[in-house]
């Protein structure tokens, strides 16, 4: 009677089908929904449950009567066809739709005559019984084998026939096809097995099935999956058209021996049991250490137990209700909140009592639940780290310690991290390390370790009964040893590279007290060595120092709080412990002058102590503010961070009474500068004191020198730390631009590094004022408005009006009485210089402005005296025709100043000088006074005289070679590219910033009281730039290798002045053997008396 | 033959702990286990598929001949139905279904391959 069977079949099937849902019917016929089609309910909660059911089973939903019909009548049909022949997916599958239909159209004769819901009950009602009674009837283990007589696969009985057989004997033999290694675009390993799938389903039956027998990947073997065939062209076959897999780099057979291995791989093994340590690997809590507590049965979650971290200083608003707090916490998240362990009395301080259940010993809080201080919550397994865990002693610690400081009873084995380390242990050793058997037959030796083979060390055992003998023992079994007084270095791990001294031994755990810190830190003997050397207590990576405050990126700061080797732990405004290395800092950030407001709205800067108001009431001392919002706080006591933490400005109060309280009855007129009429205050008043000037460097006009702006002229309208913002005269536009790109153009057009010091007061007179300003105050400075009028020529007498036919200076030394000493009553300086062994005269030549320019020269010997000296006494001095202004200098008169035109300073003279006057004196050394004071007392210059005369700095006076080449100007020289350096500027002209600068002489001009010389630079990085040099700051450069050309100074022989001569040979120190250019006669030269000449 | 599942990147995916089979959940709901429904039971019931299928599974194979394929004899599938197996499934059957095993006199043979012979 098999034609009995497709009619009860189908409830069969559908009891098969429902029998979880067997309630279901009587659920749903309560619905209002038209339909009580069981079957179609069915898939459309299938539907509802499946996301990836698309839009077909939605029009099935919708359409389901109308199909539901049609395939009634298709039933109808199959009936009568043997379509059971052929088993395949698609077949099944609409074979079973074809039971539903069946069975919907049992139901649908219940329903077709009568639309009435009591109709409706009662159909169902009718179906429901007779599928129970029908259930009563046949045994259960009839329909499974009628099912499987049908279907073969529906309900297989579970034999587990091959699970007998030991793995051994499944190894491969020859008979077996072999695997085949297939390059595949590394991540779409898993794809590709898909594919191949899919690829042999549906090929199965077409003409060229592919003869693959299975494909698999591995997790481990990246960029390969492995085909099972019996050749590699059948391989080759089934990659064919695949994206991603690449045949082309080779089909590679897997040695037989291989296969099995391929199959065996494991993991590394990722068990997890509960006390594990384990790292959280995102969220709020990322990077923290935590223990497992319990695992799920399939291994999938695992309960975890660490340290909360729990916000004490949310928003405002947040505890006041739920939905507000949402949003708060999402903002909130850019600040994590410090790990604590969780404590009542604060949590509901801060979030209300009702948002803290207690349950048992359990707190919950936000859907969290704590225990003892801990957090208590179950994490995906995959969202924890489990390898490379390492646990450090301190984050072992703190968990130890619990909530309330004490140690737990239930104390966390340190063993399981030694444990771990424990491998590590045996590379750690090294001959002549100190080490004890701490377990096995030997446990308690210690001995010096001999050498080391793999995992077997051998021991020359010190003391006991076995002293001297060697022992071998397995490497694991050792530790270093070390005892109380030791000298450690740490060599790995987050304490790497310090020293100290070994106070306490447990175990393997030492603690020692750090050279650099004076702190006690705890390490694992492994990881020290003995060391004689102290730690570099520098607390300076880079260009960057402990405490500074760093930028990250664009949005993140940070102060470092501890610098290690080559890193820095960096705490940033999020609170987050961040390790950066020095290339990752973007930039120092300079919070000196930064202000913030706190709790009261007082203001805040650098260094102020203060205390938390609120949270957890920390005191500390500002480090730094950034933005005026976040303040990184240090406070040695706390010993998380190095002391350092961040909190918001706005939750500080200053813990030193405040200054800048406005008491009533102050009058504020009083503490007005301006209405105080300029009278000197006694300083600001409160914070407000120390505010610095601005950048200096704000407004200077600058020029780009480098990158793509470069070339561009600007004006810096703001700085920060190295970056400048530069408004280019070009385009309107403001740029950030890197101050080393900056050169600051001077007026003359010439240009310096920004960081040079710069005046800008003299660099308007700059070149002029070659002055002492910095080291003597100008005495004319009051008088004739800041300007030294040595080189104001109006105001200096002309020398050559007062100076003509007078004898010059020197000549009267020697000779006639000089003319200026009869004005004062001081005999000239040079007189006295007649008596003591004058240098110049001793150098035989005494040029007459040098001395006069330098005052205090004559006290120098005469080997100072430029060998340009008077006997060459350039030209334009010959026509000035006085040397009076030797005599100036010395004897004070006011007309010295011949060579005026040449130099700008004056000699000094007064009558306090007189009193002074080396002619009192016999030894010229022992006159006066230093530089310094020589210049001073022309300060106080009697009469129009002193005045008149320049300061003559301090400086140029000591200055051994520098002189006035005042030959300079001599239409001879003029065109030639002589070589001269800068000398004698330091402290005076551009704050010496070019003294050394060498250049070559391109122009030279006489201003009325001035002779500039413009120089092209020669130096590198100077190259291409020139300057305008007062002729007094330069100092011929003489030839000094053979081949130089150069400049005669003065006639000799048949060459005259100003000939230029090629360097031949060397005949004694600074004498040369020259000749001309065009001319093989040599003559010789002094080395003094060239001066070289630029080939470029 | 078994449901091959559409998409295998999904995280979702799901290996039998007892046959190694990987499907999607809704599959496994819908069909329950092609090789071990019988034992396991897992046909339209969430409960039952979580506890007997997991996600924490390693290497995928594409059993296409099972009867004459080495893995498969290896993997021991090779009387299990063509389809996606995992290499290597973390986990253990649940209690009952050991017990049921144990009862049936089969050896159960955990697929975290601890226990190789």
């Amino acid at each position: 009677m098999d034609e009995e069977y497709p009619m009860s079949d189908p409830i069969q099937a559908e009891n098969e089908e429902e029998g979880p849902e067997e309630t279901q019917p009587e659920r749903k016929t309560g619905k209002s929904r038209g339909s009580i089609y069981d079957a179609l309910d069915d898939e459309e909660d299938d539907e509802g449950e499946d996301d990836d059911d698309d839009e077909e089973d939605e029009e099935d939903g919708r359409h389901g009567r109308k199909r539901a019909k049609h395939r009634h009548k298709r039933a109808a049909v199959n009936r009568f066809l043997d379509v059971e022949a052929e088993v395949d997916t698609e077949e099944e599958e609409e074979e079973e739709e074809e039971e539903v239909g069946g069975d919907e159209f049992i139901a649908d004769a219940g329903i077709e005559g009568d639309e009435d819901d009591a109709n409706r009950r009662a159909a169902v009602n009718a179906r429901l019984d007779r599928r129970e009674r029908e259930l009563n009837d046949q045994d259960l283990a009839k329909i499974a084998q009628n099912l499987h007589e049908r279907y073969g696969r529906a309900a297989v009985r579970y034999t587990g026939d091959m699970n007998e057989v030991p793995q051994r004997l499944l190894m491969p033999s020859v008979h077996d096809a072999s695997l085949w290694q297939v390059r595949v675009k590394p991540g779409r390993e898993r794809d590709i097995v898909f594919s191949l799938m899919r690829k042999a389903i549906d090929l199965e039956y077409t003409a060229q099935p592919l003869s693959v027998l299975s494909a698999f990947q591995r997790d481990s073997l990246a960029g390969m999956i492995y085909v099972e065939a019996r050749s590699a062209q059948q391989v080759n076959q089934a990659c064919k058209g695949l994206v991603g897999v690449y045949p082309s780099r080779g089909i590679t057979l897997v040695p037989i021996e291989e296969m099995a291995s391929l199959l065996q791989i494991k993991k590394q093994d990722l068990t997890v049991t509960p006390g594990t340590w384990v790292r959280i690997k995102r969220g709020k809590y990322q990077g923290d250490l935590s223990q497992v507590m319990d695992i799920t049965e399939n291994g999938e979650d695992v309960g975890l137990k660490f340290i909360p971290r729990i916000d004490l200083n949310p928003r405002d608003d947040a505890s006041v209700d739920g939905r507000k707090r949402k949003k708060a916490t999402s903002g909130v998240s850019t600040m994590r909140p410090p790990q604590r362990f969780f404590n009542y009395e604060e949590v509901v301080k801060v979030y209300g009592r009702k948002q803290v259940s207690k349950r048992n010993q359990v707190y919950v809080f936000q859907n969290d639940t704590y225990k003892d201080g801990f957090i208590e919550k179950d994490f995906k397994l995959s969202a924890l780290q489990l390898d490379d865990v390492n646990p450090t002693l301190d984050e072992i610690t703190r968990f130890t310690r619990g909530q309330d400081g004490a140690e737990h009873e239930n104390a966390v084995d340190l063993s399981i991290i030694a444990e771990a380390s424990r491998k590590a242990a045996i590379t750690v050793l090294q001959p002549g390390d100190h080490v004890e058997v701490f377990e096995g037959e030997q446990a308690g030796v210690h001995g010096v370790v001999d050498s080391i083979n793999q995992d077997v060390v051998t021991i020359t055992a010190v003391g006991v009964d076995i002293d001297g003998q060697k022992v071998d023992v397995p490497a694991r079994s050792v530790r270093k040893r070390f005892k109380a007084g030791d000298h450690v270095k740490v060599m790995t791990g987050q304490n790497a590279d310090e020293t100290g001294l070994v106070v306490c031994v447990s175990d393997n755990v030492v603690t020692f007290l750090s050279d650099m810190s004076m702190q006690e830190v705890s390490v694992f003997s492994k990881d020290l060595r003995e060391a004689a050397e102290v730690g570099s207590g520098t607390n300076i990576v880079g260009n960057y120092e402990l405490h500074d405050l760093v930028q990250l990126d664009l949005q993140t700061v940070g102060v470092i709080f501890k610098t290690e080797r080559d890193t820095f732990r960096v705490l940033d405004q999020n609170g987050q412990v961040r390790h950066v290395q020095p290339h990752q800092i973007s930039m120092r950030r300079d919070s000196n002058r930064a202000i913030a407001t706190d709790s009261e709205g007082h203001e805040l800067r650098v260094n102020d102590n203060v205390r938390e108001v609120d949270g957890e009431c920390r005191k500390g001392r500002v480090l730094h503010y950034y933005q005026s919002f976040f303040a990184f706080l240090h406070n040695r006591d706390i010993s998380e961070h190095g002391g350092v933490f961040v909190t918001r400005a706005r939750s500080l109060a200053s813990l030193a009474p405040k200054g800048n309280l406005i008491k009533p009855g102050t009058d504020l007129g009083k503490m007005n500068p301006h209405a105080a009429g300029g009278a000197p205050m006694g300083g600001m008043v409160g914070s407000a004191m120390g505010r610095g000037p601005r950048d200096r460097d704000i407004g200077a006009l600058v020029a780009i020198v480098k990158g793509p702006q470069k070339g561009y002229l600007g004006v810096i309208k703001d700085t920060n730390g190295n970056l400048a913002r530069v408004e280019l005269h070009t385009g309107n536009k403001v740029i950030t631009i890197d101050k080393e790109k900056l050169y600051r153009k001077l007026p003359d057009g010439s240009l310096i590094p920004l960081s040079q010091p710069y005046n800008p007061k003299w660099g308007q007179g700059g070149f002029r004022t070659p002055g002492a300003p910095a080291r003597t105050p100008n005495p004319f400075a009051q008088a004739n408005g800041g300007r030294t009028p040595g080189w104001t020529s109006g105001r200096t007498p002309n020398p050559y009006a007062s100076g003509d036919g007078k004898t010059p200076a020197w000549n009267a030394s020697s000779r006639t009485p000089n003319p200026f000493a009869a004005e004062g009553t001081k005999t000239p300086a040079w007189n006295a210089a007649s008596r003591t062994p004058n240098p110049y005269q001793e150098s035989g030549k005494t040029p007459a402005w040098n001395a006069s320019s330098r005052t205090p020269n004559p006290y120098q010997d005469g080997g100072k005296t430029p060998a340009w000296g008077a006997s060459r006494t350039p030209n334009s001095y010959a026509s000035d025709n006085d040397r009076s202004g030797w005599g100036g200098g010395w004897g004070g008169g006011p007309s010295e100043t011949t060579w005026g035109n040449s130099s700008p300073e004056r000699p000094a003279e007064t009558s306090d000088w007189t009193a002074q006057t080396p002619a009192a004196i016999p030894t010229p050394y022992s006159a006066p006074t230093p530089y310094t004071s020589a210049a001073t007392p022309r300060t106080m210059g009697s009469g129009g005289a002193g005045e008149r005369s320049a300061p003559t700095p301090g400086v140029s006076a000591g200055d051994e070679d520098d002189s006035t080449p005042a030959w300079l100007l001599d239409p001879l020289f003029q065109g030639k590219k002589l070589l001269m350096e800068i000398t004698g500027t330091l402290g005076s002209w551009h704050g010496g910033e070019l003294d050394g600068a060498k250049g070559f002489v391109s122009n030279a001009f006489r201003t009325l009281s001035d002779a500039l010389i413009t120089i092209e630079h020669i130096d590198p990085g100077r190259v291409g730039t020139s300057v305008e040099v007062p002729i007094m700051y330069l100092t011929p450069i003489p030839p000094d290798q053979v081949g130089d050309h150069a400049v005669l100074l003065e006639g000799l022989g048949s060459a005259s002045r100003a000939t230029e001569v090629i360097l031949r040979q060397l005949v004694t120190s600074r004498v040369w053997e020259v000749s001309k250019p065009s001319d093989p006669k040599t003559f010789t030269c002094l080395e003094d008396k060239m001066v070289k000449l630029y080939i470029s | 033959m078994a449901a091959i599942p559409s998409q295998a990147k999904s995280k979702q995916l799901r290996a039998c702990l007892l046959c190694s089979i990987i499907q999607h959940p809704m599959d496994f709901r819908k069909n329950g286990c092609p090789n071990c429904e019988e034992i396991m039971q897992m046909k339209g019931s969430p409960d039952r598929i979580t506890v007997c299928t997991t996600t924490y599974y390693d290497g995928i194979i594409a059993v296409i001949d099972p009867e004459s394929s080495w893995v498969a004899r290896w993997q021991r599938t090779s009387k299990y139905v063509r389809g996606m197996y995992a290499v290597r499934v973390k986990g253990r059957v649940p209690e009952d279904v050991e017990a049921e095993l144990e009862s049936r006199g089969i050896k159960y043979r955990p697929r975290d391959q601890t226990d190789q012979d």
